[in-house]
């Protein structure tokens, strides 16, 4: 469970201009729900996540998650929570270069106690369909596949939560739908998805859909018959 | 084990851009051979003049050397140095006990020795008899010249092996005669081969003739270029070269504001004599590439800081998935230092190709010394560490939002 207490995150352009990106704002997300963000560009559903997802901190306000209070973590204790509970999944996919495919889903698990990594390593490649590309670096893998990749990565450690930013944003239709399956497959495990879109029809697939406009929740509703 | 596996993804990432590594690695590996490089050759040199001293110049021996001035800078370079006598030593024998025996020198750079057909110039060294015990130098074949001899100032003479060669060639030159200039000589023994010696001459072409001959009959002077002293206890040393001070000065007639007309060296001041001349090698040299491992350290800390730039994303994404500042830190410092090790390591491999080849070629000993091997590896070690402090930090404060964003 991630609970947002009037929470607020306020930058300085040009250190003079202030912008609301989040504006005093209340959430609730449960625990293995399906929630697509959505907004316009600008609109803070970006910042929402990277506050989220604790790569950011918010200016004023509480954020809670299963009752602890996040503020208040040091940036290690955070960069923790990230490693153990939150996979991240990006529009561009952020996967190293010259790396082969199964290198670069095992990379959190450097920053883990756990052990036999390359087993977890294979093992997510596996639940993404793309065990026979282990050793394939993103430049011999298509815009797809490379997301793929980047979602085993995002499970590899076995977090509650999944976060993506915009994560068809570069992907033709088909490639698409596939990500869009192991979101879906993912949730019916269990794991709590969080998706930024701006596209309609991805938030459709959403169980929860939260709109935001100039840093504040203006819709938030539940997808009728998902 | 997190450290481990944040080393090995280190390697992993040096491996991938090879032209960076290699780049970063370049100053490194120049910087470290110039240095074990010059540092051999110079510990080389080092011990072969070492050696040469040590053949020479006997642990218990006291050098006396005519004229003011010191040894390094040459005994005529100041005043004259004719006031060193035979006389003088005996005095010195009879009023200081502790002394074994002593060799009075004289020597002629540039005489031309004859035999036959054959002439070749080189130098005629006058000593006593007692030179072969003082000076550690026999013969190989014959004998040496006798107390008799040198008191009759016999026209006999030891010859270098190199030099027996060129005026005898083949045949057994022990009985053989031969001229110095006018004078004839009859060879008496052939001089144990000694190679070159610390000014650089060949002492193989050597002629040694009785001291008292050099002087009447060749020279034609009264006085010794310098003496060896053969002491009997080191540890009377200091004290001895003391009184031998006392004694020449009253001996010259010195005056209290004069300076001594003569000078006085023992073992430990003909090692510090070489040392000195060797620091060229041992300690200039190397300081001079010191300098130039430092420009490579720029060089890493410079193409550290672009590669931080470079990998702004892979330094997001990997603070996303969980690591902290000082994995990052850890590192970015890692890769540097990884980077400058294998560069000390190659360094040092082709210092020592290099001076093998050089020894090889130059004709001197082969030394690796202790100190390349440490500095080859601490050294590059704290280059990287130090190169890598900055970059590091850098990376590691990233924010990781802004490293992130499409």
């Amino acid at each position: 469970m991630m609970q947002f207490k009037n929470i607020s995150k306020i930058y300085h352009k040009n250190g003079e201009q202030e912008v609301r990106a989040l504006d005093k704002v209340d959430l609730l997300i449960e625990k293995g729900d399906f929630v697509a963000i959505v907004g316009a560009s600008g609109s803070g559903k970006s910042t929402m996540m990277n506050i989220l997802g604790m790569l950011d901190r918010p200016t004023s306000g509480d954020y809670y998650m299963d009752e602890r209070k996040v503020n208040s973590y040091t940036d290690d204790e955070l960069a923790r929570i990230r490693n153990r509970t939150i996979g991240f999944v990006f529009q561009k996919f952020h996967l190293l270069p010259k790396t082969t495919a199964v290198e670069n889903v095992e990379l959190p698990l450097i920053y883990s106690d756990r052990k036999n990594i390359r087993g977890l390593g294979l093992k997510a490649l596996e639940k993404v369909g793309l065990k026979d590309r282990l050793n394939h670096t993103p430049d011999e893998l298509s815009g797809g596949q490379q997301q793929r990749v980047a979602i085993a990565r995002a499970l590899v450690n076995e977090p509650e939560i999944i976060m993506a930013d915009e994560p068809t944003g570069n992907l033709d239709s088909s490639a698409t739908s596939e990500i869009l399956t192991i979101f879906q497959k993912l949730n019916s495990e269990g794991k709590t998805i969080i998706i930024i879109t701006h596209e309609q029809d991805i938030a459709e697939k959403a169980n929860r859909v939260i709109e935001i406009h100039d840093g504040r929740i203006i819709k938030d509703y539940t997808n009728k018959g998902v | 084990m997190r450290k481990r596996r944040i080393l090995h993804s280190c390697i992993k990432i040096l491996d991938r851009n090879r032209l960076n590594t290699l780049f970063m690695i370049l100053g490194i590996v120049i910087g470290i051979a110039a240095l074990s490089l010059t540092f051999s050759i110079g510990k080389g040199t080092e011990k072969q003049l070492m050696d040469n001293v040590k053949k020479q110049f006997n642990s218990n021996n006291i050098y006396i050397g005519a004229g003011r001035g010191q040894m390094g800078s040459g005994p005529q370079s100041q005043g004259p140095a004719n006031t060193l006598k035979i006389d003088d030593l005996e005095a010195i024998m009879e009023q200081i006990p502790g002394i074994a025996m002593y060799d009075p020198v004289q020597w002629l750079p540039d005489k031309e020795v004859i035999a036959g057909n054959n002439s070749l110039t080189t130098m005629i060294k006058g000593h006593s008899a007692e030179s072969e015990i003082i000076w550690n130098r026999s013969v190989q074949k014959g004998l040496f010249f006798s107390s008799a001899e040198e008191k009759a100032a016999a026209r006999v003479a030891l010859i270098g092996s190199k030099l027996a060669t060129g005026l005898f060639g083949e045949s057994d030159p022990v009985g053989q005669q031969f001229r110095i200039g006018n004078i004839p000589f009859t060879v008496k023994g052939v001089l144990e081969n000694q190679g070159i010696d610390a000014h650089g001459f060949d002492m193989d072409m050597d002629v040694i003739i009785p001291i008292t001959t050099m002087m009447k009959r060749v020279m034609n002077v009264d006085y010794i270029m310098s003496a060896s002293l053969l002491v009997e206890d080191v540890d009377n040393m200091d004290e001895i070269v003391l009184s031998i001070t006392d004694i020449l000065r009253e001996r010259h007639y010195l005056s209290d504001n004069e300076t001594n007309d003569f000078s006085i060296m023992t073992p430990v001041e003909v090692k510090d004599i070489v040392e000195d001349m060797n620091k060229v090698f041992t300690l200039i040299l190397p300081l001079i590439t010191g300098v130039a491992l430092l420009t490579g350290g720029v060089v890493i800390v410079l193409i550290m800081l672009m590669s931080v730039n470079r990998r702004r994303s892979e330094i997001g994404l990997r603070k996303a998935v969980g690591a902290r500042q000082k994995d990052i830190n850890f590192q970015f410092l890692m890769e540097a230092s990884l980077v400058t090790l294998g560069g000390g390591l190659l360094g040092i491999a082709l210092g020592i190709l290099g001076t093998k080849i050089l020894a090889g070629k130059m004709d001197y000993t082969f030394v690796i010394p202790w100190q390349n091997i440490v500095f080859g590896i601490f050294l590059p070690v704290l280059i990287g560490v130090a190169a890598g402090i900055i970059p590091a930090k850098k990376a590691a404060r990233q924010d990781p939002v802004e490293a992130l964003k499409n």
